[in-house]
C-alpha cells in the first residue's frame, strides 16, 4: 500500500517559506547591490575577461564532479559492500579529507610533491622521480577531487547500507554477473544519492577560492577577488553570474532526479556483501592509495612543519607565536561553534526535507533550490551580505551585530545544503505505511514524529549534522568577518599564521584540527550511525 | 498489509529509539562542556605582560577604563598582538580586534557602513586604504600624529599614516645563481637570460600596489610594455609573496618579485635549509620601492581620542623597535634605526607608495594585468 498523497500542513509550508527566505539573504543582497551599483552582469557576460574564467570554472567543476562521483561511489561500494580488508576502519577514515581547509590542503600538497618536499625526497632515495609541478587545471582538479569526494561518498555509503540484499541476490541467482547486477539493480537505486552528492561537489568547486588560487588556475572566484576593491560593480556582477550558474545546475538536478526510480529501503535485511577473492588486496591497494594522497600526504607535511617548529623552539631557536592556551582556546571555540551550527542546520532543513520528501510541495521545491544553490556562493559573499542586511536596520543592528547568533546563522546558510541532501534521504526512508498504520491506531502527529520518524531518520540526521560539523570546523571567511570580536577558531589562527609564513604554528594547529575532527566524526557520526 | 509490515519490523523503531537517545547524549555533553569551558576562559586583566609584549612595555598594567578601541587588523595576530597587548596594558585603553585579510576587512567596513564597530583599520598594503578612501569612510587624523612620520609616509588628505615598511626585492635561489649574475633593475628581467625563471605575484595586493606606482612613475606605456614583455618571457604567476619565496627556496623558479619581509620569516623558521636570499635592485630602481603598512581611523568612530592614542603608540620608539627587530620591517618614526640585518634603506628617496595618486588607479592596473595574459599562463 502506498502513501496516500496529501497536501502539506499549513504550518509546515509556512516554516519552509521562512527557511527559504532566510537562506535567500545572500542572493537578495547580490541582486540589490547589482542594481544599486549599476552593475551590468548581462554586458559582462559577452566580454572575454568574464567568459574565459567562466569557461574555466565550468570545465573544472564538471571534471571535479565527475571524478568525485566515480571515486566516491567506488569507495562507498568497496567499503560497504565488499570484504575488502579493514572495511570497518575505512568507513571511519574515508570521510576525513573533508576536514582540510582547501587553502591549507593545497599548500601542503604542493609542498609534499614539489622539489624538496617529502615525496620527492623519499622517491629520490629509491631512485624514482615523483616530483610533480602540480598547478593549473590538473592541480586544482586533483586537490578538489581528493577533498570533495566525501560529499558523494557519505550519502552513497548510507544508501548502499540500506539497500535490501534480496533484489541483488535474486539477480545473481537468475544469472546476472556482479557487474550486471551493479548496473541493473544497484546503480538505479543509488543514482539519486550520487547525483545529489555530485551537485554539492560542483557547487563547492565553483565556490572555492583557496585551492584555485594556490594552484594558479584563474576561475570566476579569482576574478571576483581581484575586482572586489578595484571595480566593485564587476565583482558583484560576476558573483551574480556564479549564482545563476548554480541555480541552473540545481534546478537541472531537481528535474533529472524526478525521472529516477523511487528508492526502496529495508533496514531489517542485511545488505549483500560481495566476496572479492583475489581482488581483495587490489581493492585494498587502491583505497590505500587514495587515502594516502588525500590524507597522509598533506598530514605528513603539516606534521613536519609542526615538528620542526616544536624542535626549534625547544632548542633555543625562534620561539613559537602560539602557546597551549591559544591552541586550547581556539579548539574549544571551534568545537562549540561547529556543534551548535550542525544541530541548528539539521533543524533548519528538516521542514524543507519533509515538504519535498513527504508532500512533494511547491514551497518545498523552491526552498530546496534556494538552500542548495546558496552553497555555490563563496563564504566572503555570505559574510558581506549578512553584515550588509543587519547593519542596514538599527533594530537588527542592535540585536544581532557581532553576536554568536549571527555567526551560527551565517554558517547554517553556508552549509545547510550539506545537511539537506542526507536529511531528505532520511525522510524518504520512512515507509509511508508506518504512518498510515499508526494513524489508524490513533497516534497523533507529534507522537508519530517521535516514535516513527525520529528513530528511523536518526542516523541520517546525524550524518547530515556530521557533514556540517566537519565543514564548519574548517570554515574561514564567515568566521573571520562575522564572529563576535575575540573569537578565534583553529582555522582562523591557521590562516593567519600561514599568511605570514609561520608554518610551524599553522602545522601544529592543523594537526590538532585534523585529530579533533577525526575523533568527532568517529564518535558522533560513524560509530553511532549504524548505516555507515 | 500496512499492519503486517508494522508488526514484522516492530523491533526496528524501538531499538532505534534507544539508539537515538544515545545519539543525543554525546552532542549534548559536548555542547555543555564547550559552553562551560568558554565561560571559564574569561581571564581577568593581567597585572603585567610576559613574552615578546614585555619587550615593548615591561611595567605594571594600568586599570582598563574608558572607551574601547575596536581594531580591524589586516596585519596578523602573530605579529601585531604583542603591540596591542602592550598598548592596552600601558594605557589602560581596552582593545578588541577582528583579524583578517586586509582586502576582506575593507569590504567588511564598506558593508558595515556608518554602523561599523571598527574605530581603527590597520592595512597590510595600500590598496584597501585607497578603497575605503574612495568610499569616503575614513576620518581625519590629528596633525600631531601625522607629523610623527615624514611627509612621504602619510596621506596628503590626512586620512592615513604609515607605521612600518616592506621593501620590494628580488628573491633568488642561492644554488642556481651567483650574486654577480643578479640584475640591477626590474627592466633587465625581460631579457632572454631570464626566460621562464621569474615568479610574479600578479594578483597579490602588494604587487598590484607596486605596479600602480610603477605606472605613476614611468607612465602607462612603459609599465604595460614591461609587463607584456615579462609574460612573453614566460614569467610564472604565483598567488602571493610567500609562495614565491617558497618556490625560489626549493628551486622551482630562479628568482621572484616579492616583499623583502617573507624571506626573513622563512630563514628565521628554517635556517640554512631554506635556499633563497633577497637581492636588492639599484636604489633608484622602481624595483626597490618601499610599500608601507598603514593605520587609519574610521569616520564613524566613537572613540576618536583613544584611536589617536593608539596610532601615536604604533609610532612610538619601543613599537617601532619591535617592528624592525621582531618582524624585520623598516621603522618609519621616532628616529629608530632599521635592524642591522636589513639592507640600508636609501630607496625611500624615490618615494613610497602615494595612496592618493593610487586612488582611482587600481581599475586601470587590473586592466593592464588582465590584458597581459599572465593570468592564463
Amino acid at each position: 500500500m502506498s502513501m496516500t498523497p496529501r497536501s502539506a500542513p499549513v504550518g509546515l509550508r509556512l516554516l519552509g517559506g521562512v527557511v527559504a527566505l532566510l537562506f535567500s539573504g545572500p542572493a537578495l543582497y547580490l541582486l540589490w547591490r547589482n542594481f544599486d551599483e549599476s552593475a551590468d552582469p548581462f554586458g559582462l557576460l559577452g566580454s572575454a575577461p568574464t567568459l574565459e574564467p567562466l569557461g574555466r570554472t565550468l570545465q573544472l567543476a564538471v571534471a571535479v564532479s565527475v571524478s568525485a562521483a566515480l571515486l566516491g561511489t567506488f569507495l562507498a561500494w568497496i567499503s560497504i559492500r565488499t570484504d575488502v580488508p579493514g572495511a570497518r576502519i575505512w568507513r571511519v577514515l574515508l570521510p576525513i579529507p573533508l576536514v582540510f581547509p582547501t587553502f591549507l590542503g593545497a599548500a601542503a600538497f604542493i609542498r609534499t610533491l614539489s622539489p624538496g618536499g617529502l615525496v620527492s625526497d623519499l622517491s629520490a632515495e629509491v631512485g624514482v622521480d615523483l616530483t610533480r609541478d602540480i598547478r593549473g587545471f590538473s592541480g586544482a582538479w586533483l586537490v578538489l577531487t581528493l577533498f570533495t569526494y566525501p560529499y558523494v561518498y557519505l550519502p552513497v555509503a548510507a544508501r548502499l547500507r540500506q539497500l535490501p540484499g534480496s533484489l541483488e541476490e535474486s539477480a545473481r541467482v537468475l544469472g546476472d554477473s556482479p557487474t550486471m547486477t551493479f548496473r541493473r539493480i544497484v546503480m538505479p537505486q543509488i543514482a539519486s544519492s550520487v547525483m545529489a552528492g555530485s551537485v554539492l561537489v560542483f557547487l563547492y568547486t565553483i565556490s572555492d577560492f583557496g585551492a584555485v588560487q594556490l594552484m594558479r588556475y584563474d576561475t570566476l572566484t579569482r576574478a571576483i577577488h581581484t575586482n572586489h576593491l578595484a571595480r566593485p560593480p564587476v565583482a558583484l556582477a560576476l558573483s551574480l553570474i556564479l549564482l545563476v550558474l548554480a541555480l541552473v545546475v540545481v534546478v537541472g538536478e531537481r528535474i533529472a532526479s524526478k525521472r529516477l526510480v523511487a528508492v526502496t529501503t529495508n533496514r531489517a535485511q542485511r545488505p549483500m556483501i560481495y566476496r572479492l577473492g583475489r581482488g581483495r588486496w587490489v581493492s585494498w591497494g587502491v583505497v590505500s592509495a587514495v587515502f594516502s594522497l588525500a590524507v597522509i600526504a598533506p598530514l605528513a607535511t603539516l606534521t613536519d612543519w609542526a615538528w620542526d617548529g616544536l624542535r626549534r623552539s625547544s632548542t633555543g631557536g625562534r620561539s613559537l607565536t602560539i602557546d597551549s592556551d591559544k591552541v586550547i582556546e581556539s579548539s574549544v571555540n571551534t568545537l562549540q561553534v561547529s556543534v551548535i551550527a550542525a544541530v541548528v542546520a539539521v533543524l533548519a532543513v528538516l521542514p524543507v526535507a519533509f515538504l519535498v520528501g513527504r508532500y512533494r510541495s511547491k514551497v518545498g521545491s523552491w526552498s530546496h533550490v534556494v538552500v542548495v544553490s546558496t552553497f555555490a556562493l563563496p563564504g566572503i559573499l555570505i559574510a558581506l551580505a549578512l553584515t550588509y542586511w543587519v547593519r542596514s536596520s538599527s533594530t537588527a543592528n542592535d540585536l544581532f551585530a557581532g553576536t554568536m547568533l549571527l555567526l551560527i546563522f551565517g554558517l547554517v546558510v553556508r552549509f545547510g545544503s550539506l545537511a539537506l541532501g542526507v536529511t531528505l534521504d532520511a525522510v524518504r526512508a520512512v515507509p509511508g505505511g508506518f504512518h498510515d498504520a499508526a494513524a489508524t491506531l490513533g497516534a497523533g502527529k507529534l507522537r508519530r514524529f517521535r516514535t516513527i520518524d525520529l528513530p528511523i531518520m536518526g542516523p541520517g540526521l546525524l550524518a547530515g549534522g556530521g557533514l556540517v560539523l566537519l565543514s564548519v570546523m574548517k570554515e574561514l571567511p564567515i568566521t573571520l568577518l562575522v564572529a563576535p570580536l575575540g573569537f578565534p577558531t583553529l582555522t582562523t589562527r591557521i590562516f593567519q599564521s600561514f599568511e605570514d609564513a609561520f608554518v610551524a604554528e599553522a602545522g601544529i594547529m592543523a594537526v590538532v584540527l585534523v585529530a579533533m575532527s577525526s575523533l568527532l566524526s568517529w564518535f558522533l557520526v560513524i560509530r553511532r550511525a549504524d548505516h555507515l | 498489509m500496512a499492519l503486517g509490515y508494522l508488526y514484522k519490523t516492530d523491533e526496528t523503531p524501538i531499538s532505534s529509539i534507544a539508539m537515538s537517545r544515545r545519539f543525543l547524549v554525546v552532542p549534548s555533553l559536548v555542547l555543555v562542556f564547550s559552553l562551560f569551558a568558554v565561560s571559564c576562559s574569561e581571564s581577568s586583566d593581567p597585572e603585567s605582560l610576559s613574552g615578546v609584549a614585555a619587550q615593548i612595555y615591561a611595567g605594571e598594567c594600568a586599570e582598563q577604563s574608558g572607551n574601547e578601541v575596536v581594531i580591524y587588523s589586516g596585519r596578523t595576530e602573530n605579529l601585531i598582538e604583542p603591540v596591542l597587548d602592550a598598548f592596552a596594558c600601558e594605557t589602560g585603553v581596552p582593545v578588541a580586534v577582528r583579524w583578517g585579510a586586509s582586502t576582506d576587512l575593507a569590504l567588511l567596513v564598506e558593508a558595515d557602513g556608518d554602523r561599523t564597530e571598527a574605530d581603527v583599520f590597520l592595512s597590510r598594503s595600500p590598496g584597501p586604504v585607497g578603497f575605503l578612501e574612495s568610499r569616503d569612510l575614513l576620518g581625519e587624523i590629528d596633525s600631531d600624529v601625522l607629523d610623527l612620520v615624514s611627509p612621504e609616509n602619510r596621506s596628503g588628505s590626512n586620512t592615513w599614516v604609515g607605521f612600518s615598511g616592506r621593501k620590494r626585492v628580488l628573491v633568488y635561489n642561492v644554488d642556481q645563481l651567483e650574486t654577480g649574475e643578479l640584475p640591477a633593475s626590474v627592466f633587465e628581467l625581460t631579457d632572454e637570460k631570464w626566460r621562464g625563471k621569474v615568479g610574479i605575484p600578479a594578483t597579490n595586493g602588494s604587487f598590484v600596489d607596486w605596479f600602480t606606482v610603477f605606472r605613476d612613475v614611468h607612465g602607462d606605456d612603459v609599465a604595460t610594455e614591461w609587463l607584456d614583455d615579462m609574460v612573453a618571457n614566460d614569467a610564472d604567476l604565483y598567488s602571493n609573496n610567500r609562495s614565491i619565496v617558497e618556490a625560489a627556496g626549493r628551486g622551482e623558479i630562479d628568482v621572484g618579485l616579492v616583499n623583502h619581509y617573507y624571506n626573513y620569516q622563512e630563514v628565521a623558521a628554517a635556517g640554512e635549509t631554506h635556499r633563497a636570499l633577497n637581492h636588492d635592485f639599484a636604489d633608484d630602481d622602481i624595483g626597490s620601492l618601499l610599500i608601507i603598512t598603514a593605520a587609519t581611523v574610521l569616520k564613524s568612530t566613537d572613540a576618536p581620542d583613544e584611536a589617536a592614542q593608539l596610532l601615536r603608540y604604533l609610532l612610538s620608539a619601543p613599537v617601532q623597535q619591535y617592528f624592525t627587530d621582531e618582524t624585520f620591517e623598516y621603522p618609519l618614526a621616532a628616529g629608530v634605526e632599521a635592524n642591522s640585518t636589513l639592507p640600508p634603506l636609501t630607496a625611500l628617496e624615490i618615494g613610497s607608495v602615494d595612496f592618493d595618486a593610487l586612488g582611482g588607479g587600481f581599475a586601470t592596473t587590473n586592466d593592464i594585468i588582465e590584458a597581459s595574459g599572465i593570468l592564463d599562463s
